[in-house]
C-alpha cells in the first residue's frame, strides 16, 4: 500500500487537471443528452475552469493553517463525490453546480498532493512530480474523454474518475505532511504566470477548437478524434528528451515553446484538406511547445519563492483562468465565423445542385430535402446524409446523388474548415504574446 | 556545448520545424481549402441537361435565365436562388430582372444555334395540349417543315415567357400541377398568339 500512495496522489493531480479539457469531447452529446443549448453545455467547461482558477489561492491560504492531509483527502473525497454527481445529473443546472463542486474539491486536491508529494519525495522531485503529472494531464484529457464517449457515453468520463479519486482518499491520510508555515515571502511571478495563463489560452484554442473541428465540422467520431489529438501529449513526451539533448537555458527554452505552439496553431489554421494525416504535423509541434513551456513556467512560477503552496496555487490559477480567457476570446470569433460560412456553403451548395447531372425532378427533390435539413439544423453544422436517405429517386438515379452528396459534404467540410481559421490564428497571437512577455527585457531595478 | 550553440540550437530548430510543416502545408494548397466560389454570372456558361425535349429545354432556359437575372441584379445565381428560394415574395426587381433573364437566354440558345426546331417539340406538346384527339392527329400528320415555318421555337418561347405571370409562377412552384397548369396556358397562347402573328405578316 505504502508504495502505491504517491502514484496515487500523482494520478490525483493528473485527474484534476485532465477535468479542465476532458469533457471537450463530449459536449456534444451532453447537449443532445441533457436538451440544453450551445451556450449552456459549454458552461460545463467554463465553470470547472473559472472556479478551480478563482479558488486555488484561497485554498492555498487554508493549507498554511490545518493539516495538509486532512485538506487534501476531504478535498479528493468531495472531488470524487462530485464526479459521480456530475455523471448522475439529470440536468444542465445539476451538471454546472457539480462541476463547481468538483472545481473547488480539485483545488484542495491539487494543493494537497503537492505538499503530500514533496513530503514523500523531497523538494526537488516533489515538485518535479506533481508539474509532469499537470501537464500530462492536461495534455491527455481530450483524449480520455473522446475514448471513454465513444466507448461508454459522457457520464463515463465522470464515473471513471470516482474509484480513482476515492482510493487516492486513504493514499492521502496515510502520508504525514507538516502544514508550511512559511511567511508570505515574495509576490507572485508575474511573467511566468502571465505566460502560462496566455499559453493555456492558446492551447485551449488547439486542444478545444481542434476536436470540435473534428467531431463537427469533419463529421468524424468521439474516438477518432481522440486518437488524433493524442500527438499532442506524445509530442509533448519528446520535448524533454530533446531539452536535454539540447540543454537550451530556461527562458530560450520557454520562447522556443511558445513559438512551436504559435506555429502549430498557424498551421492548424491552413490546412491543405480534411484529411487527418494534415492535422498531425502541426499538432506535433503544440505538443512540442507544450512539453517545452508549461512545465518550465510552472517551475519557474514557483522556484525559490515562499511559501510553496501559494506560488503552486498562482499557477494553477493562471493557467484556469487562461483557459476561460481563451474560451471567452475565442468562442465568440468562432461562432460568429461558423455563422458567416453559412452563406458561401449554402452557395455552394445550390451551386452543386444546379449544376448536378440529374433530372429537373430530382434536383428539385434534392434541393427541398437539402432545405428542410438546413433548416432543422439552424445553428449546428448540418449532416446532409439524412436528405439524400430519405430521397424516393430511382435507381438510376443512384450514382448521380450519391457523388453529388460527396460534393456536397466537401463544401461543407471546407466551410467548417474555414470557419475555425480566424479562431486558430487568435491562438497562435495569444502564444506569441506569451512569447513576448518571456523575452521583453526585464527593467533594471536600480540600487 | 558551448552557450553561443546552446542558446541558439533549439531556436534554430523550432524555426525550421514551424517553416517546414508550414511550408509544406502551403505548398499543398493550405489557406485556399474553402468553399465553391460562386462563377460570374455575366460570363458565359454551357449549360447541359440530363432531360430531353421540354423538360431539358425548359431547364437549360432556367439556368440561363437565372444567370441573365443574376447578372443584372450584380449578384451571384447561386445567391439570387437562394433569395428566390427562401424569401417569402420576390421583390419587383427580381421579377423585372428574371424575365429579362430568360428573354436573353432565349436570344442566346438562338445565337448559339441551341434551339430545337418547333417541330421537334409539337410531339411531346401535343402529348399534353387540351385539345381533342382529331385536331391532334391532324398536327401531327403535318409535314416537319410545314410546322418549322409556321413556328419559330424562339418566337413561341419569347411570347411564352410574356404571357407567364413569374410571381404566380414562383408562388406555385412547390405544386407541380399548379405549375404545369401556368405553363401550358402561357405555351398554348403563346402558340396561339405566334399563328396569328405568322398569319398577319403572309396576308
Amino acid at each position: 500500500m505504502r508504495r502505491a500512495v504517491a502514484p496515487l496522489l500523482t494520478l490525483t493531480v493528473a485527474l484534476v487537471l485532465a477535468d479542465s479539457a476532458v469533457v471537450t469531447l463530449a459536449l456534444p452529446d451532453i447537449l443532445v443528452s441533457l436538451h440544453t443549448t450551445v451556450g449552456q453545455v459549454a458552461w460545463v467547461l467554463i465553470a470547472f475552469n473559472l472556479v478551480l482558477g478563482i479558488v486555488a489561492v484561497p485554498t492555498a491560504v487554508v493549507f498554511g493553517r490545518a493539516q495538509p492531509r486532512l485538506l487534501t483527502a476531504a478535498g479528493i473525497a468531495v472531488f470524487a463525490g462530485s464526479s459521480a454527481w456530475c455523471a448522475w445529473a439529470g440536468s444542465i443546472e445539476a451538471l454546472v453546480a457539480a462541476r463547481c463542486l468538483q472545481a473547488c474539491g480539485g483545488a484542495f486536491a491539487l494543493i494537497g498532493c503537492l505538499e503530500l508529494l514533496v513530503a514523500e519525495y523531497g523538494e526537488r522531485r516533489g515538485v518535479a512530480t506533481w508539474i509532469t503529472a499537470g501537464v500530462v494531464g492536461t495534455a491527455m484529457g481530450p483524449v480520455a474523454g473522446g475514448l471513454l464517449t465513444q466507448a461508454f457515453s459522457w457520464q463515463a468520463i465522470f464515473v471513471v474518475q470516482v474509484p480513482c479519486a476515492a482510493l487516492a482518499v486513504p493514499a492521502a491520510l496515510a502520508l504525514h505532511a507538516v502544514p508550511e508555515l512559511t511567511p508570505d515571502r515574495h509576490r507572485p511571478a508575474l511573467r511566468p504566470n502571465l505566460a502560462l495563463a496566455l499559453l493555456s489560452a492558446a492551447l485551449t484554442a488547439a486542444l478545444f477548437l481542434l476536436v470540435l473541428l473534428l467531431v463537427e465540422g469533419w463529421r468524424r467520431s468521439p474516438a477518432t478524434a481522440a486518437l488524433a489529438v493524442s500527438v499532442v501529449p506524445l509530442a509533448a513526451l519528446a520535448a524533454r528528451p530533446l531539452a536535454r539533448l539540447l540543454l537550451p537555458p530556461t527562458e530560450v527554452e520557454i520562447a522556443s515553446g511558445c513559438f512551436l505552439i504559435a506555429g502549430g496553431l498557424v498551421g492548424l489554421a491552413i490546412l491543405p484538406s480534411a484529411d487527418l494525416a494534415w492535422t498531425i504535423p502541426p499538432q506535433a509541434l503544440v505538443g512540442l511547445g507544450l512539453g517545452l513551456t508549461m512545465d518550465r513556467l510552472t517551475s519557474s512560477a514557483m522556484q525559490l519563492r515562499l511559501p510553496r503552496v501559494r506560488h503552486a496555487a498562482w499557477t494553477i490559477g493562471a493557467r484556469h483562468l487562461g483557459v476561460v480567457l481563451g474560451l471567452a476570446i475565442l468562442t465568440p470569433v468562432f461562432t460568429a465565423n461558423l455563422r458567416d460560412a453559412q452563406e458561401p456553403a449554402q452557395e455552394a451548395i445550390t451551386s452543386l445542385v444546379l449544376d448536378a447531372p440529374l433530372q429537373p425532378e430530382d434536383k428539385v427533390a434534392v434541393a427541398h430535402a437539402l432545405g428542410d435539413e438546413l433548416t432543422s439544423q439552424q445553428g449546428r453544422i448540418p449532416d446532409l446524409h439524412h436528405a439524400f436517405a430519405a430521397l424516393d429517386l430511382e435507381p438510376q438515379a443512384r450514382p448521380a446523388t450519391d457523388r453529388l452528396e460527396r460534393d456536397l459534404d466537401g463544401q461543407l467540410t471546407r466551410a467548417a474548415t474555414r470557419a475555425f481559421r480566424d479562431s486558430f490564428l487568435l491562438g497562435a497571437g495569444l502564444a506569441l504574446l506569451a512569447l513576448l512577455v518571456v523575452v521583453l527585457p526585464r527593467r533594471r531595478v536600480t540600487p | 556545448m558551448t552557450g553561443g550553440s546552446r542558446v541558439l540550437l533549439l531556436p534554430s530548430l523550432a524555426v525550421v520545424l514551424v517553416s517546414g510543416v508550414l511550408g509544406i502545408q502551403l505548398a499543398h494548397g493550405g489557406g485556399s481549402f474553402e468553399p465553391l466560389r460562386p462563377a460570374d454570372p455575366c460570363a458565359v456558361r454551357d449549360v447541359t441537361s440530363q432531360a430531353g425535349g421540354i423538360e431539358g429545354l425548359t431547364e437549360r432556359l432556367v439556368l440561363l435565365g437565372l444567370d441573365g437575372a443574376a447578372c443584372r441584379l450584380h449578384v451571384s445565381r447561386e445567391a439570387l436562388t437562394l433569395e428566390l428560394a427562401q424569401a417569402g415574395t420576390p421583390s419587383n426587381a427580381e421579377i423585372v430582372a428574371l424575365h429579362a433573364g430568360l428573354l436573353d437566354a432565349v436570344r442566346r440558345m438562338k445565337d448559339a444555334g441551341t434551339l430545337p426546331p418547333a417541330s421537334a417539340l409539337v410531339d411531346e406538346a401535343l402529348d399534353s395540349a387540351d385539345l381533342n384527339d382529331f385536331v391532334k392527329a391532324a398536327i401531327r400528320a403535318l409535314p416537319d417543315s410545314v410546322i418549322d415555318a409556321a413556328l419559330k421555337t424562339d418566337d413561341v418561347l419569347t411570347r411564352t415567357i410574356d404571357n407567364l405571370d413569374l410571381r404566380a409562377l414562383l408562388a406555385d412552384v412547390d405544386d407541380r400541377q399548379s405549375l404545369d397548369q401556368q405553363l401550358d396556358a402561357a405555351v398554348t397562347q403563346a402558340v396561339r398568339d405566334s399563328l396569328t402573328g405568322r398569319l398577319r405578316d403572309l396576308l
